[in-house]
């Protein structure tokens, strides 16, 4: 049976997560637009980006295009999986299999 | 630790609006550069209605319409592995069906009220298309209605205010209108 992942559930890494997880082939998605779909603010999306990295359920690769710094983020292949387990017992909770 | 039915529902919800605004987002980063083209297209267009005898402007727009449409395959193929193939094949066929409705519309209006004077056939390719991305924005991606109400309106200020130059009116203000939208919609 799946589990809650308490990592995961917290409001903005949920969004986070949900945001990558809707990336085709765990393509990389660029932090402003991570900030926007998210719609978080710079620091709080760093904080919890930080915790998702350190977890292994996302990459965070920074490079420059011109002089410009990019800091790109994707899906790890543990986080897809741990992701998709998440959302798979909050279907189950839903649909009466768990909770009240 | 468990979590109540409405908090996990509540979970899902926020799930699929966040993907779902990913793609509003996404869509507007690939329409961004294709609507910047068209306005420049348009912006030709008028103007050579405004320079060329009308004998010419046919040829005119066929050209630059065919410029249009190879821009707009070109600058989609970025959006290629958004979507599924199938996806794609449906949404191409889609948009052909839609297009083409379009310019049918537009053929038989002029059939049917026959304008007297250029500016009416100046003017109302601006209506249709402000029309049809208003109707675009309400029903899927909501920056499209603010297009499409700019549009119009354009339209209609140059047809009450400023007839004797309209079609460059149209040039400046229609394609002028779309270059700003698309780049509107590209930093989204």
């Amino acid at each position: 049976m799946a589990q809650l992942d308490e990592l995961i559930h917290q409001p903005l890494r949920l969004k986070i997560m949900a945001a990558l997880h809707a990336e085709r082939d765990a393509e990389p998605v660029e932090f402003s637009r991570l900030k926007a779909v998210t719609q978080a603010t710079d620091g709080n999306l760093g904080s919890h980006l930080t915790t998702l990295e350190k977890a292994g359920y996302v990459e965070i690769a920074k490079d420059f295009v011109g002089k410009k710094p990019r800091t790109r983020v994707a899906l790890t292949p543990v986080g897809r999986k741990a992701f998709r387990r998440h959302v798979d017992y909050l279907r189950a909770v839903v649909e009466g299999v768990d909770g009240d | 630790m468990g979590i109540s039915k409405s908090e996990a529902a509540s979970a899902l919800a926020d799930i699929e609006s966040t993907a779902g605004r990913g793609r509003l987002l996404k869509g507007y980063q690939i329409g961004g550069p294709i609507l910047m083209a068209w306005g420049a297209v348009w912006a030709l267009g008028y103007c050579a209605m405004g320079l060329l005898a009308p004998d010419r402007w046919g040829v005119s727009w066929l050209v630059l319409d065919a410029i249009g449409v190879a821009a707009t395959i070109l600058l989609s193929r970025r959006g290629k592995r958004e979507v599924a193939a199938g996806a794609r094949a449906a949404n191409g066929w889609k948009t052909a069906a839609g297009a083409f409705a379009i310019l049918a519309f537009v053929a038989a209006t002029y059939a049917v009220f026959r304008p007297t004077s250029v500016e009416p056939a100046i003017v109302f390719p601006g209506l249709v298309t402000g029309l049809v991305y208003a109707g675009v924005g309400v029903a899927f991606a909501p920056r499209y209605l603010w297009i499409g109400a700019a549009v119009s309106a354009a339209s209609l200020v140059g047809w009450f205010f400023f007839q004797p130059w309209l079609a460059f009116w149209m040039a400046a203000v229609g394609g002028g209108g779309l270059f700003v939208g698309g780049l509107w919609l590209r930093r989204a």
